[in-house]
């Protein structure tokens, strides 16, 4: 068919994620609107190209979100764009939820429709407001990512808990000295510490990290959390929104855009492990990965993209906590499973490295809104490959803006594993 | 290269904290100075705490004024943080110039002193290294930071102190010429001040906690002006106020004249949240239940907070919940009530008197281009 060829990123855009919207006196509505309309500028669309497109039916929505239900008392989420503008009306929307990874779930539907020549323009938007219950609470609505009446029920910080029995069971897989393991822990922190700082958007720009002060966990400003892990090492509760804008040739074409200029989607890959972290490491007995439907994921991906781990310039992981980072670099195939150490000891993952990984601070230094997380890794990825990051924009050793980049956003203990390859 | 900094007058709360930024951001060795060694320990032991990390402890060395010599000769950047009393500072820093021994850049942290008049305390060669650094409290979250040369600094010193002051230390620099309260404060207190003055006018509406009420955070504010000016205290608000009244001439000349109420206050003790209340006050009823008490200016007593309905600002909030910012602060334009006429008015003066001083403040320093600060408001009032 004449118009299923490629499906085209047009842009987007992030809400500063250092925002605490409540203390502003903003409602989800405020968020929407901003993130919407700061996106369609972006991108150079307006709400009457959006009216028009829908008369056609060529237009739809698709919302990421987690757990609105318990942060805001809001469900509905498609629906809830209508009050953004009067422009949506009658346009297809529905909220997408796979945990942390919701807004994949809705990129991955948006990217589906648009190849399959249904629309030619899709508004994705991930969101979520989290800081309008105490750090406790919080924890525990985000419990109900895991099997909540095994792992998440009555235990205090769940999934920090459960990232650190992922940190024990890569020393005990791999047999790495425990010292040099959260050595690497607390290099990746002070890495995604030290890119936020260039990232206008990012929750922790102006805060104080160095590696020292992750090292020297369980003290006063660097409690534990669960057992192994600190602070440092987790990412916070944050407010934020992050809007993408997928197209179609068709829709390309009509903006008077060179298509060559315009980054594409080029591969996905979704895989779902077992939900109870217990069969997760069971299931992966036999193979040399930790995490192996979330290495499939990686695989999938690359092989829809026709690309390999060499033709990666930047990468976006989902480090919700140090420990996931740590297991996303052999995932990606950046080393081997089980050697990951060396990418971080010897600078490969830096902002000036090899491979990249998350320049603009990731999840720990940029911030985690749990349902936008997918949608603003996938808009940074877009911005790296468009050369359009501003201050954290890498670069190839030659000089030239990165070509391709991949993005890896999971659910849960990496139950939920989608990889995005986008590139040029 | 900055890798030692001595922060004299470490004990007081800016001196600390400003002490934990260059520890902290900085990566600096720091000494920390003040009367007493045991001052000094006790600084150390808070000052990680305003930074959050343990780590930045190893980094700093108490000291005390004996030791001055010793540790003005190993540092490149010597930052005072005295009372803001020109006898005290006129001594520490006669005391610093006689130590200075090279090339090195020593900054006053002072709020209202003159910046040109400190740095005459110096020889020729060791004004060229003088520069105001004003930070504001908590540094750590308030990134904002002045820094004012002087007709005799050397301005290749000046541009490298702001590289480093963005670049390393992280913080939003804004260079401003030395007049009195500099930018931030003068634009600030001229705003508190006159809503205290309000206050004052609308005693008899309620006063204080009537005009804290129209100018809520739907005006853009974190905290209405009165509870601000409980939180810098009393004494110190009056300090900077009269500072300003002494040493300004514009047409907002009349706006930093004290409300006698607020001097009354002052005298017996009501300083704000530092001591017995000021302002505002927790109170304990007779039957053990706390509540929250203001200071009625017409009954010259403290009275339990009302709480006021404003259908302007009714109209306000539900449209900046809804993410509707230009129809709110139109339609407060557009309403006819005296509450919403106060804000409007109010507003709109503490938009334009920071417009005025940023004029005012231009000049030699700006010329370069650097000046982009606006008040925060500029940005959400559509007509501006």
């Amino acid at each position: 068919m004449e118009y299923m060829d490629n499906v085209y990123i047009l842009g987007g855009a992030q809400t500063d994620f250092e925002r605490n919207w409540q203390k502003e006196g903003k409602g989800v509505i405020a968020l929407l609107k901003e993130v919407v309309t700061d996106a369609l500028k972006v991108v150079g669309i307006t709400f009457s190209d959006i009216e028009r497109l829908n008369e056609e039916n060529k237009v739809a929505c698709y919302v990421g979100n987690f757990i609105a239900e318990n942060y805001i008392d809001q469900g509905h989420l498609g629906a809830l764009l209508t009050e953004v503008h009067p422009a949506f009306y009658g346009v297809p929307s529905a909220r997408y939820e796979a945990a942390c990874s919701s807004s994949s779930a809705a990129l991955d539907a948006a990217y589906t429709k648009i190849k399959a020549g249904e629309y030619d323009l899709a508004v994705v938007v991930g969101w979520e407001l989290m800081k309008t219950v105490d750090s406790k609470t919080c924890a525990d609505i985000l419990g109900r990512a895991s099997y909540y009446e095994t792992e998440g029920k009555d235990i205090d910080f769940p999934f920090p808990r459960l990232f650190g029995r992922l940190a024990d069971e890569t020393i005990k897989k791999y047999g790495i000295g425990e010292q040099r393991y959260m050595d690497s822990l607390a290099k990746i922190a002070c890495i995604n510490y030290g890119n936020a700082k260039r990232n206008p958007f990012a929750q922790t720009r102006k805060w104080f990290m160095n590696y020292e002060q992750a090292s020297r966990r369980g003290t006063k400003t660097n409690s534990f959390v669960g057992k192994r892990l600190g602070i440092s090492d987790c990412s916070q509760v944050t407010d934020g929104a992050a809007a993408v804008l997928l197209a179609s040739e068709r829709m390309v074409k009509e903006l008077g855009i060179d298509r060559n200029r315009v980054p594409v989607v080029k591969g996905y890959g979704h895989r779902t492990a077992p939900m109870l972290f217990e069969k997760k490491m069971e299931n992966a007995r036999g193979s040399r990965y930790l995490l192996p439907w979330t290495r499939q994921a990686v695989v999938d991906a690359y092989h829809r993209a026709g690309v390999g781990v060499k033709n990666i310039d930047v990468f976006e992981t989902h480090d919700c906590f140090t420990s996931s980072e740590y297991a996303a670099i052999s995932a990606f195939g950046i080393t081997e499973p089980g050697m990951e150490y060396e990418a971080v000891e010897d600078g490969r993952i830096g902002f000036e490295g090899e491979y990249p990984v998350n320049p603009g601070g990731g999840l720990i230094g940029c911030g985690h809104p749990v349902g936008a997380s997918g949608c603003r890794m996938f808009l940074d990825l877009y911005k790296q490959v468009s050369g359009t990051a501003g201050d954290y924009q890498v670069r190839r050793a030659d000089g030239s803006i990165p070509k391709n980049g991949a993005m890896l956003n999971i659910g849960g203990t990496a139950t939920t594993n989608y990889v995005f390859v986008i590139g040029r | 290269m900055i890798h030692t900094v001595t922060i004299i007058g470490a004990n007081g709360t800016m001196g600390r904290n400003v002490a934990a930024i260059f520890a902290s951001f900085g990566n600096a060795k720091v000494y920390l100075v003040s009367r007493t060694l045991q001052k000094s320990i006790e600084a150390k032991e808070k000052a990680f705490l305003s930074v959050r990390a343990e780590s930045i402890k190893e980094k700093m060395f108490p000291r005390d004024y004996s030791q001055l010599a010793e540790c003005i000769g190993e540092s490149e950047l010597i930052f005072e943080a005295c009372a803001e009393d020109w006898k005290v500072k006129e001594n520490i820093h006669k005391q610093i110039s006689g130590y200075l021994s090279r090339n090195q850049i020593v900054c006053s942290g002072t709020s209202g002193l003159s910046i040109t008049a400190l740095s005459e305390i110096y020889n020729e060669d060791q004004r060229l290294g003088f520069v105001g650094m004003h930070f504001f409290n908590p540094p750590y979250h308030m990134t904002l930071c002045e820094l004012i040369p002087t007709p005799h600094t050397d301005m290749e010193i000046f541009k490298s102190l702001c590289t480093y002051a963005k670049n390393v230390l992280h913080r939003t620099v804004v260079e401003v010429k030395d007049t009195p309260a500099f930018l931030g404060n003068r634009i600030g207190f001229h705003f508190i001040n006159e809503a205290m003055q309000t206050a004052e006018t609308h005693r008899c509406d309620g006063g204080i906690d009537y005009i804290d009420e129209i100018l809520g955070p739907f005006t853009g504010r974190e905290m209405p002006p009165m509870i601000t000016a409980d939180f810098v205290g009393l004494d110190v608000h009056k300090a900077i106020v009269e500072h300003l009244y002494g040493n300004t001439c514009d047409y907002a000349h009349d706006t930093f004249l004290l409300p006698q109420f607020v001097n009354a206050l002052i005298e017996e003790g009501h300083l704000g949240r530092k001591s017995d209340g000021g302002l505002y006050r927790n109170h304990t009823r007779g039957d053990g239940e706390k509540t929250r008490q203001v200071y009625d200016i017409e009954k010259g007593n403290y009275r339990e907070i009302r709480r006021y309905a404003f259908p302007f600002a009714k109209e306000m909030v539900g449209a900046i919940r809804a993410g509707d910012y230009g129809y709110a602060f139109t339609s407060m334009i557009s309403h006819r009530s005296k509450e919403a006429r106060i804000c409007c008015e109010l507003l709109l003066k503490y938009i334009l008197y920071g417009m005025k001083v940023v004029e005012i403040i231009r000049g030699g320093v700006f010329a370069m281009g650097t000046m982009s600060w606006q008040p925060a408001l500029t940005g959400v009032l559509p007509w501006l």
